[in-house]
């Protein structure tokens, strides 16, 4: 259990600048004041204290707005609650741009701090922040795909009983309606109920293609989200693999410099082989020579 | 008083004790000092930590790098290294409040290191050392900057839930060998007792609670009762600052009663550090280097090298043991083959959940074409979505497999070369007062029975145990046959001594009844179809028997009277006047104990404790050592002693 001692210590200040004035020594406190305040503006860290305040302001953003995007929007509820589609898709649309310049902002961040030249403690602490950044940056997303996931889903179930009750009607209406179109400026009973059969009909088409865009949308997002796990999965195999690669041109190096030797080795014991027999050859040469001299 | 009930109730519930308390309370520091915000997706504020090598072994058994990480940390340094400027970044301290680190402290305040700092001295620090702080941070006009200083009361490492040791650097300072050598002076002793009470006072200052303390009289135990004692009185009577009050204790009161503080001095069982052992934990301990929770093992051994080529390289492994890895928890304490068996269970679950993932494929591609099958579609991608979500587990599922693997092979290995189950039986047997089927002279002289120490460790805790001094000529037997084994003598010398000693004092300690069955044929068809082939190596069962330092906490704890502890002293801080009595005011059992051996301790004695306190329903214990060594450790200060 800790003890704050803060004002232990703001009491010994106190203490030896008392001291310090009896004994007569000063400090030139201002000078040294107005040195600190012209510290660097654009440094590292306000950009990227910058980026984390925009990333906090959208997920502010969508956690506000959470409850009305994903509620389900029945007809009882208040208007003032309710929100369009139009309105959803203009927050996804300005939620992913904002996303997207969150990221090239860290990643700019990152390629200047690659490149200034600066000890490694501090490259070192740089990363660490982007890195931090980056998880922050990943859990909004999160939220956001999540509700984008919750909302698509349903989507494609209510546009079902729709399209069925929409076919069912269109069933009933007779088919051969386009020989009677143009006769009378006037609009008859007849004609109002035939140009409403068409309306009906042109719903229907329209609803099933709708509903058919919604559920490859559905489709689509739920395959990029696991597109995404993949890739993560592929990235970090890539690194391993251009290890392995590496690893693997250097062990054929070393087998090919391993058969030179070996070459170079059998060489120079056949060489030297021959060179044995000539000396023998030779002695015995001389042996008999020495020995047909003698006698 | 009402508001705390609920907490109360709910420390009642939690299992993990000691750790959660100092984790928290680091954790707390590292948020500068806030209590931490449960947010999800909270923003990221990034700290530079700044620790000495007292620092780091505290912070490091209870926090590694990736939950620094997690909560902000960027860097993590050593006070007494290089360090450059970061000019835009709060620093955490969390130092000794030593001349030297109070020196490189202003020497960083002068040199403007970074923006602001937080200084968290681990145990108190005085006021003339505050005082020095204070003038360099107004040499260097750097007050504003020097954000909060805390004193942290954390001079102590935990180690498990329920184990803590003092220290680890300069651990010779405070040994068993420093404590109890010959030629110690007074103003030695002075330092060595204040080191103790100082960092058992940061202890309880932790945990919350001011003990009832208990210690036997004439040795290092008492001394360190005596000072504790008066330590915790001077608090608690100085109203304005102590530390004790009601409010300001968070973790603190975890019973509605106080808990009661055992201090036991090495001296009084000293069989216990010698003896081998058979349960994972201590067999780590034992036989490889473990220190901290972690094991550094050379890999690729075994293998020898032909003639001519160069030897394989032997890379070192270090591997951790923390409380998030289950099976080490659920096996710290149990016999070894019963873990070889585990781990092979384990391996095989894992096999099985690795198939499960493999046969979605499969089912992927029967089921691909099925059109305006939504909900399949969906199903699927949900049991996509799920295994993939589950590889991470399995991952670290087959790495923890993995690592317990090396290490059990490693420890078999051992186990093997030394003959070590042959010790421990005969040990047991040796301990418990019953036959022995073989003879000491037999398991001394056999050259391939394990390394000269393993003899001397025998022979030790025969001397020890035994009832009567051997004969002078069974002595002489006994000392030609360990120098032909080429042991070292001078450990007798010592214990010669002390067994001197303690027959004066007190009676000898008593192991209690244990008995050892080899489990024999059966176990043997059994451990066949595992991956580790014991054979040669018998299957021993423990029967539960208690150390010397279980049974007396155990008379301490249940108010039952025994020759043995019925004399020990009563120290109760709170009480207005020091009484001398040793007439405990207190009738009832204590539900929570904490036990501490002046002189150091070990695992086997800690998992006798905790296998003692699942046998008692509802009841806390918590061991505690000046320092942890294992055997050949404990030799060597031995040998020392006997060679004065």
């Amino acid at each position: 259990m800790a003890v704050d001692i803060t004002l232990l210590f703001k009491a010994s200040v106190k203490t030896v600048k008392t001291r310090n004035k009896a004994i007569g020594i000063g400090f030139d406190s201002t000078k040294d004041e107005i040195f600190k305040r012209s510290r660097p503006k654009s440094g590292f860290s306000p950009r990227a204290k910058e980026v984390i305040t925009n990333i906090t302001k959208l997920k502010d953003f969508l956690l506000q707005h959470r409850k009305d995007y994903v509620s389900a929007g029945s007809l009882i509820s208040s208007d003032l609650s309710r929100m369009t589609d139009n309105d959803r898709d203009q927050i996804d649309q300005d939620a992913q741009i904002f996303m997207r310049t969150c990221s090239e902002a860290i990643k700019q961040l990152r390629n200047e701090a690659e490149k200034q030249v600066i000890s490694a403690q501090i490259k070192e602490h740089r990363g660490a922040v982007l890195d931090l950044i980056e998880t922050y940056l990943k859990g909004v997303c999160k939220l956001y795909s999540e509700q984008r996931a919750i909302r698509v889903k349903r989507m494609s179930f209510v546009f079902r009983p729709l399209e069925k009750t929409a076919s069912s009607e269109v069933q009933d209406n007779p088919v051969n309606l386009w020989e009677e179109s143009r006769v009378e400026d006037e609009l008859s009973p007849e004609e109002i109920q035939m140009f409403e059969q068409e309306n009906q009909r042109l719903i229907s088409e329209m609803n099933s293609l709708v509903d058919e865009v919604r559920q490859i949308e559905g489709k689509v997002v739920e395959i990029s989200r696991l597109q995404e796990i993949f890739a993560e999965k592929v990235l970090q195999q890539e690194a391993e693999i251009d290890n392995i690669h590496q690893l693997v041109v250097g062990a054929t190096e070393n087998v090919k410099e391993g058969n030179e030797d070996i070459r170079e080795a059998i060489k120079n014991n056949a060489g030297f082989r021959v060179w044995i027999l000539f000396f023998l050859v030779m002695c015995s040469f001389s042996l008999l020579f020495l020995d047909w001299y003698d006698s | 008083m009402a508001c705390h009930i609920p907490r109360l109730v709910s420390l009642l519930k939690k299992k993990h004790f000691l750790c959660c308390i100092s984790a928290v309370a680091l954790k707390r520091m590292l948020n500068f000092n806030a209590p931490p915000l449960k947010n999800t997706a909270a923003e990221p504020v990034w700290k530079v930590l700044i620790y000495d090598r007292f620092g780091q072994d505290i912070i490091s058994p209870l926090l590694s790098v990736k939950e620094l990480r997690d909560m902000g940390i960027t860097l993590h340094l050593l006070l007494h290294s290089d360090r450059d400027p970061i000019p835009d970044v709060p620093a955490i301290y969390f130092v000794m409040p030593t001349e030297e680190n109070i020196d490189r402290i202003c020497q960083d305040l002068r040199n403007q290191l970074y923006e602001s700092y937080y200084l968290n001295f681990i145990s108190a620090i005085s006021r003339s050392k505050l005082e020095d702080i204070a003038s360099a941070a107004l040499a260097a006009n750097a007050v504003t900057q020097v954000t909060k200083v805390f004193d942290q009361y954390l001079n102590f490492i935990t180690l498990e839930d329920d184990m803590f040791i003092l220290c680890h650097q300069n651990k010779e300072l405070i040994s068993y060998h420093a404590i109890n050598r010959a030629d110690i002076q007074d103003t030695d002793m002075e330092a060595i007792m204040d080191t103790i009470v100082d960092s058992l006072f940061c202890f309880f200052v932790t945990l919350g609670a001011v003990p009832i303390i208990r210690c036997p009289r004439g040795n290092a135990a008492e001394m360190v009762a005596v000072k504790l004692d008066k330590k915790l009185r001077e608090n608690l009577r100085d109203a304005r600052n102590s530390l004790f009050t009601g409010d300001s204790m968070t973790a603190g009161q975890f019973s509605f009663q106080r808990p009661l503080f055992v201090l036991v001095d090495r001296n009084v069982d000293m069989a216990t550090p010698l003896h081998h052992t058979w349960t994972y934990q201590a067999l780590i301990h034992d036989v490889l280097d473990f220190h901290l929770n972690r094991v550094v093992m050379e890999e690729g051994m075994g293998a020898e090298p032909s003639a001519g080529a160069r030897p394989k390289k032997k890379s070192r492994k270090t591997y951790d043991l923390t409380a998030a890895d289950k099976f080490w928890q659920k096996h710290k304490g149990s016999p070894f083959p019963e873990v070889a068996e585990s781990v092979q269970e384990e391996l095989d679950t894992y096999r099985a959940q690795e198939d499960e993932v493999k046969r979605l494929k499969s089912i992927m591609g029967l089921e691909g074409e099925d059109e305006g099958a939504i909900s399949m579609l969906s199903d699927n991608t949900a049991k996509l979505t799920s295994a993939v979500s589950s590889l991470p587990e399995l991952l670290e599922k087959k790495r923890l497999i993995d690592l317990h693997t090396n290490v059990a092979t490693a420890v078999l290995d051992h186990i093997k070369s030394r003959k070590l189950d042959v010790y421990f039986e005969f040990e047991e047997k040796l301990m418990s007062k019953s036959t022995l089927d073989k003879s000491l002279l037999d398991i001394i002289s056999d050259p391939d029975a394990g390394t000269p120490e393993d003899k001397m460790r025998l022979f030790l805790i025969y001397y020890i145990t035994a009832q009567q001094a051997p004969s002078e000529s069974d002595l002489e037997q006994y000392k030609k046959a360990l120098l032909d084994a080429v042991c070292d003598l001078s450990p007798l010398n010592y214990i010669k001594q002390w067994k001197a000693f303690t027959k004066m004092a007190a009676t000898p300690a008593n192991y209690g009844n244990s008995g050892v069955k080899p489990m024999g044929l059966f176990s043997r068809v059994m451990n066949t179809g595992s991956q580790f082939v014991m054979e040669g190596v018998k299957n021993l069962v423990l029967k539960q028997h208690n150390l010397p330092v279980t049974r007396i906490l155990d008379n301490l704890m249940e108010m039952k009277s025994h020759p043995e502890t019925d004399d020990y002293r009563y120290f109760d801080p709170k009480m207005l006047r020091g009484s001398e009595s040793s007439i405990p005011r207190n009738k009832n059992p204590f539900q929570e104990a904490i036990v501490f051996v002046v002189g150091g301790g070990n695992y086997i004695e800690y998992q006798n404790l905790v296998d003692y306190t699942k046998s008692k329903q509802g009841k806390k214990i918590v061991y505690g050592c000046s320092e942890l060594f294992n055997a050949s450790q404990f030799i060597k200060q031995l040998s020392q002693l006997g060679q004065k």
